[in-house]
């Protein structure tokens, strides 16, 4: 019998792995590479504003304890998603999002758009048991994180991380990352001020688990749930029937 | 391990020492944090190791016969850690499902509440119970069809006891709040660049041991094991890239943001199913299924179809993932046009098998492990059909976010992987360990309908919940309001949990009775050794195999 | 040639289709090359024979 390339192919094994992955990787290399290039298609937003350093670690909170697993963050072009959580998710909005978390099950209700909706006080509570304030709910209660101080430490070496992915940051953010944490979440202190100034006028300062005088886990979970859909308007001037976004200080 | 040489065991001596220092390392730079407690565990597993290995260490060489046989000591290893994983991470399946139905389960602890205990449930059964299944029957397969022993004899040990490492790290780290958040890839950095190292020395073992083999042709089965060792590293690789807030603690960021992170993440997550919940599954069907039946496999032709068009296609299928959603609109329908593709090689895999056994079925009536992998083929066929169909895009409309997306997982998961698993198993255990036969084939009968029914109950559970729940998040009332808020659909969902937590167990017994009977079928000495010294599992072959071309 | 968004999706979705033909048709023809339908109905049958130690 003749040796074709076929059989010459299978016979080896090294050309037969370089088959399977010149088959394998052109599905993901021509479906991922042009995304990268999203820049040019994705509306351009000005206003879009970053994590502060107390949002960031809430962020990291919502990681840790897997809320993704429950609540998507990714409102669909539908009819009825949109008319229940809000116009629907742009690009732009999770351009600071390393990682993404779009979620893929909705056990609980989408949470792209829940800042401004509740009052930190509602959040506290339903976050220590969401029970009192739901009654049917099976999401698990959080109470330790009231009592768990933030480790502002890690702050800046956060902050500098996700400088190295592609987050602008600047010096003077990382440098400040810990005040402005502590600041955040006592406002009318020393420290407060400095945070407006470097994330915008728009960062809702306050003492989000109802106690000034330290910064607990608690404080930048809700910091955190209370920014989503807040950082930046695209989507409302965006969509065919203009709605007003939720307002921060209801 | 009494096998190794001295040469193997001083390279086995010097990687365990040299892992023990990356333990106190980690352990000193990580302090009581989540990465010293895993230096701890590194440590201690590799103190361990190289008690083991001394034990053996002035043993007499080993008997220069062993070269004249297959190596399979490792794959009995292997068949414990699979058992134990599949009791472990099926255990915390039913306690995740109990807890969405009973929440209080969690007794109000951080380390068990839902969003920790799901991840360390899906690494659990999908790297633990799936990774030592794929690894432990790998070893198996490989050398069978290549009439040729492993390359050597330390790197199997390290890759499955690395393998086993990695999912230890993983899993314990969910518990402590470890996670970066990728599904089915939350392992934090320092895991991933430890599987890496795994990965690339189980592809040197398979590409070594392939090239030692003495039948020009590679069977079909191993072209999967081979698919699923390469893209995996491919995948791994690519959407684990991260850059970690400092070298001593666990917290990283990954490099992708936002959308290029969703596709990312769903190429990932796809493939993860097709290339480790299919293609190595596939390569057992493809082996174990044929010979247990007696009977070669209906048509190579078409598993070898089936098999370019699985490779080429599953990749471009990641963007059903993200219908709807702020990704590009084009991706979306090329996503949607390639998993309904999918369906024809999907189909011809199922089909081959189911028509492998087109004239054995009194043998499918009398021997439940055949019948464990007509069911898995039947529940493969059934789980990509229903695939293809929630990648169309006004379909994923209402399902997904919903419970019909876990009740089409579960189909593959408990009907297709495990199914398929337990088969394989029940036909691997009694040759490796030179039985006739397992322990009680009453017990695998029992666990056979325990899985069946088990899976039954979860699925039909779950499209019920789902299908209600899509339906009701859209219903409308004659002046255009929603007519229920979210909570009524959450509602809705509590009998369908306490079902499905119920299917669950029955499904967990079964892996129980399962691990049960290896055990016994190890401690029962053999009455009989079946005099060929064949390696087929039940006598009685001599008739039923087409004479073989010499 | 600049790199931009469009040109890159143009790309995918021509280049990606030639891909796909030519792709498929390769795997056809090794699949069913006359020479290699000897092999294959060898391969069919090679897992039941002598399997119970290494060839020498
Ligand atoms: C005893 C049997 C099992 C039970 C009770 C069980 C239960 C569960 C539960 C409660 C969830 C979470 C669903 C949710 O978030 O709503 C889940 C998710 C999951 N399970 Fe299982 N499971 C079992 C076996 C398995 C097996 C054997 C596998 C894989 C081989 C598996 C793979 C998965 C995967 C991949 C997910 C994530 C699904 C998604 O993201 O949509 N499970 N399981
Ligand atoms: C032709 C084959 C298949 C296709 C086209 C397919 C398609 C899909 C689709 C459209 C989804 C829903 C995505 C969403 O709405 O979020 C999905 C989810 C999933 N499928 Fe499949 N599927 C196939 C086969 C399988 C098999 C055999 C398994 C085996 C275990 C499996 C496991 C999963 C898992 C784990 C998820 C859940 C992902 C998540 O949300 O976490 N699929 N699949």
């Amino acid at each position: 019998m003749t040796d074709t390339p076929h059989r010459k192919l299978e016979r080896s094994a090294t050309g037969f792995m370089l088959a399977i992955v010149a088959a394998a990787s052109v599905g993901g290399l021509v479906e991922i590479a042009p995304l990268f290039t999203i820049d040019d298609t994705v509306e351009n937003v000005k206003d879009m504003r970053l994590y502060t350093p107390l949002e960031l670690a809430g962020r990291d909170i919502y990681v840790r304890e897997g809320c993704y697993a429950c609540h998507s963050q990714m409102i669909r072009t539908l009819r009825d998603d949109v008319e229940r959580y809000g116009p629907y998710s742009l690009a732009v909005e999770s351009k600071y999002d390393h990682p993404m978390l779009w979620g893929s099950k909705r056990t609980g209700p989408d949470l792209a758009r829940i800042g401004g909706k509740y009052s930190d006080f509602w959040h506290v509570a339903h976050l220590s048991n969401p029970r009192d304030v739901v009654p049917e709910s099976n999401m698990p209660s959080y109470r330790w994180l009231a009592t768990t101080p933030l480790k502002l430490s890690n702050l800046p070496l956060m902050l500098k991380a996700q400088r190295t992915v592609g987050v602008p940051y600047t010096d003077e953010m990382i440098a400040n990352a810990s005040a402005d944490a502590r600041g955040q979440s006592a406002p009318d202190s020393e420290q407060s001020a400095g945070v407006s100034e470097r994330y915008g006028e728009a960062t809702q300062v306050s003492a989000f688990d109802g106690v000034a005088t330290n910064v607990t886990e608690m404080d930048a979970l809700v910091a955190y749930l209370q920014v989503l859909g807040q950082l930046t308007k695209a989507a409302y001037e965006n969509t065919a029937a203009p709605e007003k976004m939720p307002d921060p200080n209801n | 391990m009494g096998q190794l040489t001295s040469g193997e065991r001083d390279l086995a001596g010097a990687v365990l020492v040299f892992m023990a220092i990356m333990g106190v390392a980690m352990a000193a730079v990580g302090g009581s944090e989540p990465l010293g407690i895993h230096g701890v565990m590194v440590l201690l597993c590799s103190v361990g190791l190289l008690f083991v290995l001394m034990s053996t260490a002035f043993g007499p060489a080993p008997d220069p016969a062993r070269l004249g046989k297959y190596y399979d000591d490792p794959i009995k290893v292997g068949v414990g850690f699979t058992l134990a994983w599949a009791v472990f991470g099926m255990l915390i399946g039913v306690w995740a499902a109990a807890q969405l139905a009973w929440p209080a389960l969690n007794f109000d602890t951080s380390w068990a509440s839902f969003g920790r205990i799901r991840p360390a449930h899906t690494s659990g059964v999908i790297f633990g119970f799936g990774g030592n299944a794929l690894i432990t029957t790998s070893y198996h397969v490989v050398q069978r069809t290549s009439r040729a022993r492993l390359a050597d004899q330390f790197s199997p040990w390290f890759v499955l006891l690395g393998f086993n490492l990695f999912c230890l790290i993983a899993v314990s780290g969910y518990f402590l709040g470890v996670t970066q958040s990728k599904e089915y890839a939350e392992a934090e950095w320092y895991a991933d660049i430890w599987l890496v190292v795994v990965w690339v020395a189980y592809f040197v073992l398979y590409v070594r041991t392939l090239a030692r083999r003495k039948e020009p042709h590679i069977y079909v089965a191993n072209w999967y094991y081979m698919a699923f060792i390469i893209v995996v590293a491919i995948l791994h690789i690519v959407n684990n890239l991260a850059v970690p807030i400092s070298f001593t603690q666990a917290k990283s960021y990954t490099i992708w943001a936002g959308v290029q992170d969703s596709m990312v993440q769903w190429w990932y997550g796809h493939n993860a199913v097709a290339f480790f919940l299919t293609a190595g599954f596939l390569a057992m069907l493809y082996y174990y299924l044929p010979k247990r039946a007696e009977r070669p496999i209906f048509s190579y032709r078409l598993s070898i179809l089936s098999f370019w068009g699985i490779t080429f296609f599953y990749m471009w299928a990641g963007s059903h993932h993200l219908h709807y959603t702020a990704l590009p609109h084009w991706v979306q329908n090329l996503g949607m046009t390639f998993s309904v593709m999918l369906l024809v090689p999907s189909w011809a895999s199922a089909g081959n098998a189911l028509l492998t056994l087109n004239g054995a079925w009194h043998k499918v009536r009398d021997d439940a492990t055949l019948r464990f992998m007509m069911m898995a083929a039947f529940f493969y066929g059934l789980s990509t059909f229903e695939g293809s169909f929630l990648a169309i895009r006004p379909v994923n409309s209402l399902s997904h976010y919903t419970d019909w997306t876990v009740g089409h997982v579960h189909a593959g998961a408990l009907g297709w992987v495990a199914m398929i698993t337990f088969g394989s198993l029940y036909t691997l255990v009694p040759s490796i360990w030179k039985r006739e036969r397992m322990y009680s084939a009453a017990l695998v009968e029992v666990h056979f309908w325990l899985a069946l029914v088990g899976t039954l109950i979860y699925v039909f559970a779950m499209w019920n919940s789902g299908i209600i729940q899509g339906l009701m998040w859209r219903t409308y009332s004659e002046d255009n309001a929603l007519v229920y808020s979210f909570v009524d659909s959450l509602v809705a969902m509590y009998p369908y949990y306490i079902a499905r937590a119920f299917g669950g167990l029955l499904f967990l017994i079964g892996a129980i009775v399962a691990s049960y009977n290896v055990w016994m079928t190890v401690r029962t000495p053999n009455p009989a050794p079946s005099p060929t010294g064949d390696d087929l599992p039940i006598g009685e072959h001599a008739g039923a195999i087409p004479s073989a071309a010499e | 040639m600049e790199f931009t968004h469009d040109t890159l999706v143009e790309a995918s979705k021509t280049w990606g289709l030639f891909y796909l033909i030519g792709f498929s048709i390769c795997v056809l023809i090794y699949t069913f090359l006359p020479s290699n339908k000897k092999r294959f109905e060898g391969a069919e049958r090679e897992i039941f024979d002598k399997e119970d130690a290494p060839w020498k």
